[in-house]
């Protein structure tokens, strides 16, 4: 059932990006409305700059229409959107590393209300969340795009290795190395507000 | 199972690649050990806030109408460089028409050697590369001595003198042509600024874009 699902998914992606091809704006706008939160997500955690983001979704998104002509269909539509989006977002990334020195994410206040429910959550977790983040801002940037891929975006190892043009093994050692340090950074965490974390999320038993 | 061991699983459990058997001593052994319980809980808790939490900060709403507008603008701006294109290959053709003509293109009554000798030189002229030494000498140095290879080694003499000389000529005119086109893309540019549809000037001045930093 589940592999119909995906077939039937897969089917109505090809037929969109057809239309596409042909020069239909409509499909070009479904496209666009299909994938820009995800890339958008993306990108801005890579960057953690909104307007960086922005431009460089908006720029990934006219470099895959312009080159359309290119895209194999026996990839999915967003695994050749990123690949686009996060070479682009290295670039920025770099040239403006190259400007302003190494970014320090550590300074950039992190926003808050990112829990999933609307529940008011004790300080604890809140404070947990934050710090998973902020652990995440200090990883490297392709341990963090594996990461980033892997956890938000529910990629496969495979998918993520084709978006970072790395072979599936070092995406692989990239996410150990990012829950490696990630462990070690939130080590402070006490007993208690783990074990609340994982009462509250139901991730326990 | 030592905590080395129970370590070493920890990515497959995480990835769920974890065979039932694997899981049931993993299981196991962090019952017993504290120090494993509580890393792998870190690890999963961690994974589950990365791959639960909401996304503090969204797209501008009308993003996708400003994305498509720039896919038009950019249509329409090929459409403008195709134009373009076409006004400055008009004059470009009728040179190349010059050329060919200077080198005898059409003159049937040359030899096949020194007509394939001529193209050759047409085209590494064009090219802009090095001009290659002509290798219809060295082909035929092997035959010196006799009578008509010498003779056919003078006319090839020349016949190259008269190139070198040509060569010259061509070059300078293709400058000249080169000179033109560039005023005229000068002018196209120049136009194109005032232009009020140049998508180059106004893809900055759309709204969204005055955000700077995080929120
Ligand atoms: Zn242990």
């Amino acid at each position: 059932m589940k592999i119909a699902a995906e077939d039937n998914v897969r089917e109505l992606e090809r037929k969109l990006i057809a239309r596409a091809r042909s020069g239909d704006k409509l499909a070009l706008r479904e496209l666009v409305d299909q994938h820009k939160d995800r890339l958008f997500a993306f990108i801005w955690r890579m960057t953690r700059n909104h307007h960086d983001a922005e431009e460089v979704c908006q720029d990934a998104f006219l470099k895959a229409f312009a080159s359309l002509e290119s895209f194999r269909d026996e990839f999915r539509f967003s695994t050749w959107l990123f690949t686009i989006g996060y070479r682009m977002c290295l670039n920025r990334m770099r040239k403006k590393q190259a400007i302003n020195g190494d970014i320090d994410f550590a300074s950039m206040p992190l926003p808050s209300h990112e829990s999933p429910s609307d529940n008011v959550e004790s300080a604890e977790a809140a404070q947990l969340r934050s710090d998973v983040w902020s652990a995440v801002d200090q990883l490297s940037p392709q341990q963090r795009a594996s990461v980033l891929l892997f956890y938000r975006q529910s990629m496969s190892c495979q998918e993520i290795a084709r978006i970072l043009e790395l072979p599936v093994a070092t995406v692989k050692s990239h996410l150990h190395r990012a829950r490696l340090r990630l462990r070690n950074m939130l080590e402070s965490t006490s007993e208690k507000d783990l074990l609340q974390f994982r009462n509250l999320s139901g991730l326990a038993g | 199972m030592r905590c080395e061991a129970a370590q070493n699983l920890f990515d497959a459990y995480l990835d769920g690649e974890l065979s039932a058997g694997q899981r049931t001593e993993l299981g196991a052994h962090c019952v017993k050990c504290a120090d494993c319980r509580r890393a792998l809980a870190l690890m999963e808790v961690s994974g589950h806030i990365m791959t639960s939490d909401r996304e503090p900060v969204t797209l501008d709403a009308n993003f996708t109408d400003r994305l498509l507008a720039c896919v038009d603008e950019q249509e329409s701006s090929w459409m403008r460089r195709w134009q373009r294109w076409i006004y400055v290959a008009a004059p470009l053709a009728a040179a190349a028409v010059v050329l060919m003509g200077f080198f005898g293109f059409f003159d049937s009554n040359k030899g096949r050697v020194a007509g394939k000798a001529e193209t050759g030189q047409i085209e590494s002229v064009i090219d802009d590369s090095e001009i290659p030494e002509p290798f219809l000498d060295d082909d035929l140095e092997v035959t010196d001595g006799d009578a008509p290879a010498g003779e056919l080694q003078q006319l090839i003499r020349r016949s190259q003198n008269n190139f070198d000389t040509r060569r010259q000529d061509v070059e300078s005119l293709l400058e000249k042509v080169d000179l033109t086109i560039l005023q005229k893309i000068d002018v196209l540019e120049q136009l194109n600024e005032q232009d009020p549809t140049d998508p180059e000037k106004h893809k900055n001045d759309l709204p969204g874009h005055d955000a700077s930093g995080d929120e």
